[in-house]
């Protein structure tokens, strides 16, 4: 089943109210603490610095790669990822929610377990993302991690993931045609084309 | 007085596509206001993230929204802004409208649809009314839309069939995915006539426009080949080329000024530069979807309509329709097939175009004997893969799946199964307790005060919706399909709303009169799905069409 979505209203309440295990830091913290990802880095897996390559691990855990199928690396979630938040459309709070959340990550990584997440084994990596899950806005945070994986995993690759198509060839998925250009994204789209809130096709009939 | 236009038009989706197209064709001048902008077959590609996951072809939440008010337990009503809850109520805000992205499932309403309380009586607590014109009013137009829209089919002879002046459809239909012969044996077996679905699909080229590429993603998808009955595709080209027609996209209508005679004297719009403008003209009609109509003329007071034009009866945005029913699904296992049958399951890109009609209306003593039942549908799960993978992203638990368990799901989702579904569509009866009103505090971003939709069903509803997916459960059990379920819950679609503007030939009880004319406004028509006192029980689409022509010879006659 589908959990009910987290409106806007709810998610800004749960921010306020984050618990113990997932801060709530001041305005002047947050702005000390925030890591600016760098322009100049490559969208590849190379070189990575933070907070890229603490996503990238939490990627790859989340969607991990095994003999027959790809996984996060292969699918280039990071890509896709870091496409979208720069896409010209995002919400600016998400993307910062998405980043100040690799902050608290480590944080809770180093208070159980006294290394950042990229050191720990994978079991160690589980338990500090379970734990953050339950608190309300680390699941949001892991939510929308676990959004654009399948977004990635899944999209047509001219948004960066789904890397030739490996996502569709895993589960043989058949993809429609024609293919959106470059020229094509959603995001360049129409004077309309601007907004980046997930639609929510509750209860829409297929056969109108 | 010298007007700028004959006919301005606002909207341009079904219900203002005819009379485009139509007037601009008699040689009148008409403008066309549409709020959304104006893609053509080169934009539209088979993309998930542009159709599906953002708001390409509607606007962001945000900017424009509704505010949406739901029963709770105890009675009372909460309502929600849809920028908070995301529930978006928009379909496709460009020119030709959500026509651009409907699946074309076409049907007819029936005789006994226009008079439906003549034939099955009131039902407690629902504002039941026939129709001020009948069937053989409508029929001319229905066969009209099938040549001008391009609708494929085949009629089979069956009980409920209506009658027709032309023997068949003029495209014979689509390409149809191997699943049919098994949903036809399945029928036969339980002496059921499965019958194909008409579509707004060209199965054959039709000028300019190209026949279908099955491509196998239909639905929520804008039509690259120019096959889908859009009114954009099978219309306003056509009028454009007149070089009568003017389109204006971007442009916002946000009310329609009348003078001291109550007759609507300019449309007031918002153009992309987001500056107020103003056009005059001699017949104003509109056709904004079923709640933006409702909307604008709610805000459109004037010297004689203080309440908004043709709400001095207080009827204006009442009555409000969507469609009632639900949806299920069995699945196919590939592992209990052979090989080739396998393989034929698997394939995308045919339609399925198979429904059933044999309640349509039925006797049963639960309902008190004679009643009004609805159609059944079949067809493939919606081929968009990411929405198909989300439903794996949490566990039966409600915490999030991950890991080698999200990737063992997804890959049985995908690849053990083809999945069968059905939507069933019966009325979604009138009630005092579905309208459209103006939020008193949120506004669009022009200033305006945004439609309150109050989203009350009646529970008849629900008796039908579940009595007819009951039968369709029957007919995926016979078809030998694994964890069958279905859902018929009161919930809308926002993709199937009618009703607003009833018509009716007493002013006291209905918006339009038989023409579709505002009772008390000499030059203002509403000619989308708006003027339904009654929804029939089928998606409503070609019945828009229909009406729409209808309105047009009838405004041909006066201008």
């Amino acid at each position: 089943m589908n959990k009910p979505t987290i409106n806007r209203r709810q998610f800004i309440q749960i921010i306020a109210l984050a618990s113990t295990g997932w801060p709530l830091i001041s305005q002047a913290e947050k702005k000390s603490r925030l890591i600016t990802p760098d322009p100049s880095s490559d969208l590849t897996y190379k070189n990575l610095s933070d907070p890229w390559l603490s996503i990238a691990e939490v990627q790859e855990h989340l969607f991990p790669a095994d003999d027959t199928s790809p996984g996060a690396k292969d699918i280039y979630a990071l890509r896709f990822l870091r496409n979208m938040l720069d896409a010209p459309d995002t919400d600016s709070e998400e993307k910062e929610f998405i980043i100040k959340g690799v902050g608290w990550l480590n944080d809770l990584s180093v208070k159980d377990h006294k290394k950042s997440f990229i050191k720990l084994n994978s079991n160690d990596k589980e338990s500090v993302l379970r734990k953050i899950e339950s608190s309300r806005a680390g699941s949001r945070w892991l939510n929308l991690m676990m959004t654009y994986l399948i977004e990635a995993l899944l999209s047509d690759p001219v948004y960066g993931g789904n890397k030739d198509q490996i996502g569709w060839q895993w589960l043989e998925h058949i993809p429609g045609f024609p293919t959106p250009t470059t020229e094509q994204v959603y995001f360049k789209l129409g004077e309309q084309a601007n907004s980046n809130s997930q639609r929510r096709n509750r209860s829409r009939r297929a056969a109108s | 007085m010298n007007k700028d236009y004959d006919i301005c038009v606002i909207g341009s989706g079904a219900g203002a596509g005819p009379v485009i197209s139509e007037l601009s064709k008699q040689g009148k001048s008409v403008l066309v206001l549409e709020k959304g902008p104006w893609f053509t077959e080169k934009d539209f590609t088979k993309d998930e993230m542009a159709c599906c996951r953002h708001s390409t072809y509607t606007p962001k939440l945000e900017d424009e929204q509704h505010v949406l008010e739901e029963e709770n337990n105890d009675g009372s009503w909460s309502s929600e802004p849809t920028s908070e809850s995301g529930w978006d109520f928009w379909n496709g805000n460009v020119v030709g409208g959500s026509s651009n992205f409907m699946s074309g499932y076409f049907y007819r309403i029936k005789p006994k649809d226009f008079r439906l309380l003549s034939e099955f009586g009131p039902i407690k607590g629902a504002n039941i009314v026939d129709w001020p014109i009948s069937y053989d009013d409508m029929e001319p137009y229905f066969t009209k839309a099938e040549t001008e829209i391009g609708i494929s089919g085949k009629i089979i002879a069956h009980k409920h069939q209506e009658p027709r002046s032309t023997k068949d459809f003029p495209y014979p239909p689509t390409s149809e995915h191997p699943i049919v012969n098994k949903i036809d044996k399945a029928c036969a077996d339980l002496n059921l006539t499965s019958l194909p679905t008409p579509r707004a699909v060209l199965s054959t080229p039709k000028e300019k426009r190209n026949s279908c590429e099955y491509s196998g993603y239909c639905g929520s998808y804008g039509c690259h080949s120019g096959a889908k009955g859009s009114a954009r595709a099978a219309l306003l080209d056509d009028a454009v080329a007149t070089g009568h027609c003017e389109i204006r996209p971007n442009s916002k209508v946000y009310k329609l000024k009348s003078n001291s005679k109550g007759q609507v004297v300019e449309a007031l719009y918002y153009d992309a530069d987001n500056k107020a403008q103003s056009v005059s003209a001699k017949i104003f009609v509109v056709a904004c979807h079923a709640i933006e109509t409702s909307r604008l003329l709610l805000a459109s007071d004037g010297p004689r309509h203080p309440d908004g034009l043709g709400n001095n009866y207080s009827q204006l945005g009442k009555n409000l329709l969507f469609s009632a029913g639900g949806s299920g699904t069995g699945e196919f296992h590939y592992s209990e097939m052979d090989k080739l049958t396998a393989s034929a399951m698997k394939t995308r890109g045919p339609f399925v175009n198979r429904g059933l009609q044999d309640w349509y209306y039925f006797d049963d003593k639960e309902f008190g004997g004679k009643a009004k039942g609805g159609v059944i549908d079949f067809l493939l799960r919606h081929p968009n893969p990411i929405s198909k993978a989300m439903d794996s992203k949490w566990n039966d638990e409600g915490n999030l799946n991950w890991g080698h368990n999200l990737k063992r799901d997804l890959k049985t989702v995908f690849t053990s199964s083809q999945d069968l579904r059905f939507e069933v569509f019966n009325d979604w009866l009138p009630t005092d307790n579905c309208f459209v009103s103006l939020d008193p505090k949120t506004k669009d971003k022009w200033g305006s005060a945004v439609a309150k939709v109050r989203l009350g069903y009646h529970e008849h509803d629900l008796k039908v919706g579940e009595f007819l997916s009951a039968k369709a459960e029957n007919v995926l059990r016979q078809m030998g399909a694994k964890n069958i379920r279905s859902s018929v819950s009161g919930s809308p679609p926002a993709n199937l709303v009618a009703g607003g503007c009833r018509f009716g030939n007493d002013i006291k009880t209905s918006v339009l009169d038989a023409d579709c004319k505002v009772h008390d406004v000499d030059n203002l028509y509403v000619t989308d799905g708006s003027f339904m006192p009654t929804g029939g029980s089928v998606p409503y689409t070609w019945t828009i069409y229909a009406n729409s022509f209808r309105v047009a010879d009838i405004i041909k006659q006066r201008v």
